[in-house]
């Protein structure tokens, strides 16, 4: 009888200890199953909800017949906090102030690193909603803009698969720093592992549009048949400026240090450097000129067509007080190859690294900076 | 009525088992993200200089030196270690408040694999140095100008910590960060770092060892544990009957309860305080590992002998044996200071006083309640349950000082308690 009882009792501890490490497993299982997303215009599965997000469909009704930019996308943050529940607009909602702007990273770790609401925790018409605000604020060119956070995005999902449930489209999130209006200041921010865009508008417009960070691993894959490279414009604009370059242009151009990561990446606000280095753009050519041009294009073209336009303009002007420079090799294809263009206005980094998970191949990280208009001077 | 203690051991050996195949599969692992990897600068300050170990990344070395050292680490050592060493000598530069510049000597260099880190698994080179003011100078006071790795990889940074200052009680477990040696982009420079400690007292590092002491008994689970289950048949009888094996009978007594409890708690204390001693003393020394393996191992036993009766009547001398076991832990603690010899002995004096206090507030919480218990009917439960849970946690902790990596029930375990 003892025996009986004593056997009980301890079935029951064991019991107790297995249940409780089957609860934790199954904590991790849920974050894990995640469907690769197929970025650009078909379904996108997180988790075990389905939703059309690709580029293209989905729309806010009647924000994008708005005349300023602003307008359009304060339209579609309207629509989308009209979705929240008051706790959820209380959490993407925060105030415009410096420590709330620089809080973004490169890094996986959502929103715990982060301001906002996470994707994961956003129902089904939620995140397209979120995902309108995001296409409202995004170029159109291929593979840049919108296309490019969805592959970015999709990048994740295929990491997750490989690496595990620290990676995965559910973990970017989307924040508002102000109100969105049509005429106020206020930023938007959306991003998360290898994304960040950090947009200001004011009186209408988009007065700022950096910092921004993408970068990108794997740096090709293929679902269903198409091969998607989100950076692969970037790394190609950029490796052609440099291949333009003479031998001499090359050495003028080269920088004595290497580099692992950029330089300026989150939370290196305002450091740029006193001094310009390398070659000075008003050496070159015509030819070499717009080679240069083409390489800062692809980071303009992530924000809105006619704001990306308009700050190509402003780099254009500015292109001869313009420095390039890079180091490691200039074919940009291997470990630590690096290359900088950084203009009175412009800065932008492009950095090759060792994949974080495919230990094989190299990734990119890029930081696209604006001298005088990060933050929109906070 | 005899009939009513018969406990058959195989059911139970069949549960440990059970425990012991649930701990080991749920050994698992996960990294992620992928900063690149910082150097740390961990500093100890020692009476006549400053002793430095650098932890030195294998694959940004590589970006900064050249030589493939990422690609071969394990025979990097024999292949380049004069040039490391001066490579090293070259970027590291301690300047005194007075402007005079310190002897810097480089003594071991080591590769090993640095498994769990926010960068993913990697190979790191550590190189100790010992960092010397002129005669006669404070070691507590200068300005480190470093360079290694940064000097070219300009991304890189070193952070830069104080591991040990005995005379302000800090030590490796909880070192102090003083700063980041990394480039100034804008001046696109790398400003030295200014490192200025307080002065300290003996008194403070004395003081700072008892609590170390309370602390490693507070935080030691698997110290508690082994003594904790080593009293929990204490206050029973042994029963023996004639052709059968020995086990645990009714409550023994109030003097016969405290008189085991006694012996058993100053045999535990005579034996770790021999071992401590000898350990720090540098007399005695044994790897960690198998150290760390037997004191789980010495948890399982008096976990086993809890429920039925192993050792009857030696528990005394097991509690002494398994003393010097953890006493071996408790000197490591002290060993790896390498302090001078007086500051060593205060260490010793002070860090087993705090063990011991800390020893007599786990008992005399403990064992009125033990006393009390053991004369109810529910104490078999109680001791069977308790020996039970203990043996499980045992195994965890014997599972992950084997395998040198933490589990899911070590992991619940550190976090629990």
């Amino acid at each position: 009888m003892f025996n009986k009882k004593l056997v009980g009792t301890l079935m029951l501890i064991v019991g107790c200890f297995s249940s409780m490490l089957a609860l934790e497993s199954c904590k991790k299982e849920t974050d894990t199953v995640v469907t690769p997303t197929t970025p650009g215009s078909t379904t996108t599965t997180t988790g075990s909800t389905t939703t059309t997000a690709g580029s293209g469909t989905v729309t806010s009704t009647g924000c994008s017949t708005l005349t300023t930019q602003a307008a359009r996308v304060a339209c579609a943050a309207s629509a989308f906090l009209a979705t929240l529940t008051d706790a959820q607009k209380t959490t993407v909602q925060l105030t415009l102030t410096k420590t709330n702007a620089i809080k973004w990273s490169n890094l996986p770790g959502g929103v715990s690193i982060r301001n906002g609401l996470e994707f994961s925790t956003l129902s089904v018409a939620q995140l397209t909603a979120a995902k309108a605000v995001i296409q409202a604020a995004s170029g159109t060119a291929a593979n840049e803009g919108y296309a490019e956070f969805s592959q970015t995005i999709a990048a994740d999902d295929v990491l997750g698969i490989t690496a595990g449930s620290g990676y995965s489209s559910g973990k970017y999130i989307i924040a508002f720093l102000g109100t969105p209006s049509a005429t106020g200041t206020w930023m938007l921010q959306f991003g998360g592992h290898h994304y960040a865009q950090n947009i200001t508008y004011n009186a209408g417009n988009a007065v700022s549009t950096t910092p921004s960070h993408q970068g990108i691993e794997p740096k090709t894959w293929t679902a269903n048949g198409t091969t998607y490279a989100p950076l692969n414009q970037e790394q190609v604009a950029m490796a052609a400026m440099l291949a333009s370059l003479s031998t001499a242009q090359l050495t003028t151009a080269k920088l004595g240090t290497s580099f692992s990561d950029v330089l300026l990446g989150p939370n290196k606000d305002g450091q740029f450097p006193a001094t310009k280095l390398g070659l000075q753009v008003s050496t070159l050519t015509a030819a070499q000129k717009a080679l240069v041009l083409a390489a800062i294009k692809p980071w303009t073209q992530d924000v809105d067509d006619a704001t990306g336009t308009a700050l190509l303009t402003i780099y254009e002007k500015e292109l001869d007080a313009t420095y390039i420079s890079y180091s490691g090799n200039a074919a940009l294809t291997a470990n630590a190859d690096y290359a900088r263009i950084d203009g009175p206005s412009v800065w932008i980094e492009f950095v090759c690294q060792t994949g974080a998970v495919y230990r094989n191949e190299i990734h990119y990280h890029t930081i696209y900076r604006d001298h005088t208009r990060d933050y929109n001077g906070l | 009525m005899s009939k009513r203690f018969v406990f058959r051991s195989r059911p139970l050996w069949r549960l440990l088992l059970y425990g012991f195949l649930l701990v080991w599969c749920l050994v698992n692992s996960q990294t992620m993200a992928h900063p690149m990897p910082n150097s740390a600068v961990l500093l100890s300050i020692q009476q006549t200089g400053v002793r430095a170990q650098l932890q030195l990344p294998l694959n940004e070395l590589q970006l900064a030196f050249g030589h493939d050292v990422a690609q071969f680490p394990e025979t990097l050592v024999d292949r380049l270690g004069p040039e490391l060493r001066a490579y090293i000598l070259q970027h590291v530069r301690p300047v005194g408040p007075d402007g005079r510049p310190w002897r810097v000597i480089v003594n071991e260099l080591a590769v090993q694999p640095v498994q769990q880190s926010p960068s993913g698994p990697y190979y790191e080179l550590t190189a100790i140095l010992l960092l010397s003011p002129p005669t006669g100078a404070t070691p507590r006071r200068f300005s480190l100008t470093y360079d290694v790795i940064t000097h070219q990889l300009v991304t890189h940074k070193a952070l830069v910590s104080i591991r040990q200052d005995w005379d302000r009680s800090v030590y490796a477990e909880h070192p102090v960060e003083v700063g980041v040696i990394q480039l100034d982009v804008v001046n696109n420079r790398i400003p030295p770092l200014k490192i200025d400690l307080d002065e300290g007292s003996l008194w403070q590092g004395f003081m700072g060892m008892i609590s170390l002491g309370i602390s490693h008994i507070a935080g030691g689970t698997d110290h508690l544990l082994f003594l904790l289950v080593l009293l929990l048949p204490a206050p029973l009888l042994l029963l023996a009957e004639p052709g059968r094996r020995f086990r645990w009978g009714p409550f023994g007594g109030f003097r016969y309860s405290l008189t085991r409890l006694l012996w058993i708690v100053t045999a535990f204390t005579l034996g770790h305080s021999i071992t401590l001693v000898l350990g720090a003393l540098g007399w005695v020394r044994l790897p960690a590992q198998p150290v760390e393996i037997l004191i789980g191992v010495s948890i399982l036993v008096s976990a086993l002998h809890a429920i039925r009766p192993l050792f009857p009547g030696k528990e005394t001398w097991i509690a002494a044996g398994f003393g010097l076991v953890h006493g071996l832990a408790f000197a490591s603690t002290l060993a790896n200071l390498s302090l001078d010899s007086g500051r060593m002995a205060l260490s010793i004096l002070g860090f087993n006083l705090g063990i011991e206090l800390m020893q007599l507030v786990v008992i005399a919480v403990t064992v009125p309640w033990l006393i009390w218990l053991s004369r109810t009917p529910a104490y078999r439960f109680i001791r069977m349950g308790g020996a039970v849970l203990a043996g499980i946690a045992a195994l965890a902790w014997i599972v992950e000082r084997y395998q040198g990596q933490s589990n899911v029930l070590s992991q619940w375990l550190e976090h629990m308690i």
